[in-house]
């Protein structure tokens, strides 16, 4: 079977800083897989690159649903986001004067129609779809454990619900592919329990997730596979045990000293 | 947005019940003059445009500092098409609407690839744009001499067999102002709360979002801006009826930045705000016209007193009289409530 996303010697360069070079991996369907890496080591770059808010200088990334390849390096964001690639990102961006459900209901944007005569006329089309919206929206906020909040302004709700309201966004485009950008961050440790045992729904309704985590005990719980990037590179790949042992890894993470030390060991 | 499912019995509905038919009876009352009345259709009309060019800083977050000009082309294309063609002012409407839009749509579509203060540059030199030409294209326009004599509203059913009523006097245009402002929040209010409405509050409060939900930036900008001239152009052409004289100076800079004060003073984003920041600068200006003199001031210095005001409300309440909900409801929770809720995260979920 084809991985839904292929990424093929991916380069980034920002004027003569290079952020990413020659990175190349592939995602299967239906696969939890966490992208890794110390800071600085070119993570959300590669998201933005996939997502179309960067341009990958020089690469192919792949995109494949229902045996249709696409090519999706330098397409526009909402483009990509059509084509069935949601994500979040790492400082939380929410519409912060917009309520809860106002914010689920933008993310059904890309798989609606409604437009300016829709709107003013009210069509029978329109208010159907309107209550489509309404209705699917809710249930992506129950989904996410965020029932029953939908009046509530986006930006007064806490740090950990905020954080599912963006999931339960993304997850409202439709997506085959969700990336998460540290979902974890800032969460205490029964929120990132919660939040496990979210990405692991979501992969079951058939969604495939790729996450870049620091918290390695979310890491180490719900990814089946790790790739590695460092200072722009890729670095090391496999199932996350062999991942947190391999003497590279530790190096990048640790420095050399600790990586001898865990060899001798 | 919270469902109404209550029957219209809330404060807010009662409130803009009573106001409307205060607004229906007001030409009936005793102590109302013919002065009052053309203060109040003046007040309908900038509420008209501040409602329209709302839709760009207020719904999409952009700076916009030239609807005066799309104000002039709507007035313009009313006056010239009454002048030599002598359309009735129902055709004119629709007509002032789609040519506001078409310029809206010129402008935007190569310009709103800017940013900010790019942005509102572009706009201001447009409005110029506006006002030079008015001034230079004298086999159009008559330039400086301004085109005067337009016909008033009328409405002709000698077609029909029926009588021609012609509007004099300023009653017949209150109402009909008064149905325009109708008309203009009946729009607003419907589009606020649709699809595009949400992508334009979405584009407002985070660009990057938005695109990441599938919204493409540059159609719903151009859209907004689009809608929002032909709001200008449609006040534009109720004007030039209604005055029945136009001329290019009416349309300089001062307007578009008079519109958008009415726009920060009531409130960016809300639509009720927006109109009571148009009713209270319009007044004022009457007032201060009054008192001024009396003071023995220039009639001008109450440019001096609107900057004031303009300053007085950033310092005190920048997000205007009527907020937008979601910042209205932070201001009432204040800091106590933040406090409290601060360690509460973590312990839900």
């Amino acid at each position: 079977m084809t991985p839904i996303l292929e990424i093929k010697n991916l380069y980034k360069f920002f004027g003569g800083l290079r952020a990413l070079k020659d990175i190349s991996f592939s995602i299967n369907r239906g696969e939890i897989i966490g992208l890794i890496g110390p800071n600085g080591a070119g993570k959300t770059t590669l998201f933005n690159c996939v997502a179309g808010i960067e341009k990958p200088t020089d690469g192919r990334i792949l995109f494949t649903i229902d045996d249709r390849t696409a090519s999706i390096g330098g397409r526009k964001p909402e483009v990509v986001t059509a084509q069935g690639i949601a994500r979040t990102f790492q400082n939380i961006r929410l519409f912060d004067n917009l309520t809860v459900l106002d914010n689920v209901k933008i993310g059904r944007h890309c798989r609606t129609r409604a437009n300016f005569f829709g709107a003013v006329l009210r069509s029978k089309f329109q208010q159907a779809e309107e209550k489509m919206i309404a209705e699917s929206a809710e249930r992506y906020l129950g989904f996410v454990g965020l029932k029953g909040r939908g009046a509530e302004i986006a930006s007064s709700m806490p740090y950990g619900d905020q954080r599912r309201l963006e999931i339960a966004r993304a997850l409202a485009t439709e997506p085959r592919l969700l990336m998460l950008d540290e979902p974890a961050a800032g969460m205490n440790p029964q929120e990132s329990r919660g939040l496990m045992r979210l990405i692991q729904r979501i992969r079951d309704k058939g969604t495939t997730v790729l996450l870049i985590e620091h918290d390695m005990k979310v890491v180490m719980g719900v990814c089946e596979r790790v790739v590695v990037i460092n200072h722009g590179e890729w670095l090391a790949e496999g199932v996350p045990q062999q991942v947190q042992n391999d003497p590279k890894v530790i190096e990048a993470y640790l420095g050399r000293g600790a990586a001898d030390a865990a060899q001798a060991g | 947005m919270d469902k109404p499912t209550l029957p219209n019995l809330t404060r807010g509905a009662k409130l803009r019940l009573g106001l409307l038919i205060l607004a229906l009876i007001l030409p009936i009352l005793p102590f109302v003059s013919d002065y009052m009345l053309h203060i109040v259709i003046l007040i309908f009309l900038y509420m008209i445009l501040s409602l329209g060019l709302n839709i760009v800083p207020g719904f999409n977050g952009l700076l916009d500092l030239g609807y005066v000009g799309f104000y002039g082309i709507g007035a313009y294309t009313s006056g010239l098409l009454t002048y030599h063609f002598g359309l009735s002012y129902w055709v004119i409407i629709p007509l002032a609407f789609i040519n506001g839009a078409i310029w809206g749509i010129l402008l935007g579509a190569p310009t709103l690839r800017l940013t900010g203060d790019y942005f509102a540059i572009v706009t201001f030199g447009f409005s110029e744009l506006v006002v030079l030409v008015l001034t230079n294209e004298i086999w159009l326009t008559r330039g400086p001499l301004g085109l005067p004599g337009i016909d008033v509203v009328s409405i002709d059913l000698t077609l029909f067999g029926g009588p021609k009523w012609e509007f004099v006097g300023e009653i017949p245009y209150y109402y009909l102002a008064l149905v325009m402002v109708l008309a203009t929040v009946f729009v607003m209010h419907r589009i606020q709360d649709s699809r595009l409405g949400r992508a334009w509050f979405a584009i407002r409060d985070d660009e990057v979002a938005a695109v990441s939900c599938g919204i493409n930036l540059l159609t719903y900008k151009v859209i907004a801006f689009a809608i929002s001239a032909a709001f200008g152009a449609v006040g534009g052409s109720f004007f030039a009826r209604w005055v029945t004289f136009l001329s290019p100076d009416m349309f300089k800079f001062w307007e578009s930045f008079l519109i958008l004060c009415m726009i920060v003073l009531g409130g960016m984003g809300n639509i009720w705000g927006v109109m009571l920041g148009a009713a209270l600068l319009v007044s004022l200006s009457e007032i201060l016209r009054e008192v001024l003199p009396l003071l023995g001031l220039p009639v001008e210095v109450r440019f001096l007193a609107f900057g004031l005001i303009m300053v007085l409300m950033m310092r005190y309440r920048p997000a205007g009289m009527l907020p937008i909900p979601a910042v209205a409801a932070q201001m009432r929770s204040g800091r106590k409530k933040r406090k409290k809720e601060k360690p509460a995260p973590g312990l839900k979920s």
